[in-house]
């Protein structure tokens, strides 16, 4: 008896080739991909470090209230094919980010892009451009 | 009894041609080229042969898979030996992802770091290989090569059954992985990889990663995975520590 919810090689490959790219060593499974989140904000600590980068942030909501946000990158080798460097950010700076949230619900995502400080707009690595 | 051992190195040639009077030089960066729309087919990699595991292997491996798709489609992701942000070891460290691979040749011994990890492996082109049960089991195992032709050819054994292998595949300690990399332009390089595993596989299986090289100003980048976050929680699933303030 065939399992019903088979899928076929070709699509699981082709999911994870798709995903291979960016990150090394997880899927993006944790994140939904289908939604996205502007975060206004200050960054509290640009982490340049593997396996994944993280950007630290504070974010005032409408009312004022802080909530601060861990947001994921790929990692330093990854990211410097693309125009990153370890400076690019650096605590203090204000600066938009782009996201998909953790579906958890936890203050965490996923950075689909950031504009810098200088006005310049990065992704998340190739393929991920903004 | 003299006489015969004269023969040998006649032996040896007939069976692998004579390493070429300078072997290619491999020594570079390689970045992974998949090749894609627009690329010269000859210099893609071909398709990979099928993974055929003998049935006791199979039926697990599959049902792995089919646990792997369930939790994706309900947004997890299972635990696997990445979430403890190990290297990957041999063949794996030799295509993740976009991280390029660095190639330091020598006469007698040929060095590939990866990026991803800053993985290490050695190749001595000088000596015999032991014999898998005298290699201590690990990650890189034990790798020696020779020249045939312009081919690198590269035998490794040693490598540890908890050691991720192929899309995952199972692996005993008899598995034995042959190389053979060639240029096959001044700047893409191929690596066939042939892995052989009686213990588990019903037939050895080939697949190659080619490389483009890359620009003689790239510097690799170290990688020491000092800030994991991941983690697995009590049912299994992988997580996303954040910071809490």
């Amino acid at each position: 008896m065939a399992p019903p919810l088979r899928v076929p090689a070709v699509i699981r490959w082709a999911w994870l080739l798709a995903a291979l790219p960016l990150l090394a060593h997880h899927s993006f499974t944790m994140f939904d991909m289908t939604k996205q989140i502007t975060l206004v904000g200050t960054v509290t600590e640009f982490q340049w470090t593997n396996p994944h980068s993280y950007i630290e942030i504070d974010v005032p909501d409408a009312q004022g209230a802080v909530k601060h946000w861990s947001i994921e990158l790929g990692s330093p080798s990854i990211l410097q094919q693309s125009g990153w460097k370890f400076h690019s950010l650096k605590k203090g700076d204000k600066t938009t980010l782009i996201i998909n949230p953790l579906k958890n619900g936890q203050f965490g995502g996923f950075l689909n892009k950031a504009t810098l400080p200088d006005g310049r707009v990065l992704g998340n690595g190739p393929g991920r451009e903004p | 009894m003299k006489s015969s051992f004269l023969w040998l190195p006649l032996l040896a040639s007939v069976a692998f041609p004579q390493a070429p009077a300078s072997p290619p030089d491999l020594t570079g960066v390689w970045g992974i080229y998949r090749g894609g729309r627009g690329a010269d087919p000859k210099l893609a990699p071909p398709p990979a042969s099928p993974l055929v595991l003998k049935p006791e292997y199979a039926k697990p491996y599959e049902a792995r898979r089919a646990a792997e798709a369930e939790a994706a489609k309900r947004g997890e992701q299972l635990a696997n030996t990445s979430v403890r942000c190990v290297p990957y070891g041999v063949p794996t460290m030799m295509s993740v992802a976009i991280y390029p691979v660095e190639i330091i040749q020598t006469a007698k011994q040929v060095t590939i770091i990866g990026e991803a990890f800053s993985e290490v492996r050695r190749v001595y082109l000088d000596r015999p290989q032991e014999k898998p049960d005298d290699v201590a089991p690990g990650y890189y195992g034990r790798s020696v090569g020779h020249w045939e032709a312009d081919r690198l050819v590269v035998d490794t054994v040693g490598i540890k059954p908890s050691v991720s292998g192929y899309r995952g595949m199972p692996h005993s300690e008899q598995m034995r992985i042959t190389e053979r990399l060639h240029l096959v332009a001044s700047d893409v390089l191929h690596d066939q990889i042939t892995i052989d595993d009686p213990v588990v596989l019903e037939k050895p299986l080939t697949y190659t990663v080619a490389y483009k090289r890359m620009p003689a100003t790239y510097e690799m980048v170290e990688f020491v995975c000092d800030n994991n976050r991941e983690y697995v929680d009590e049912k299994g699933v992988v997580r996303l520590k954040v910071q809490e303030r």
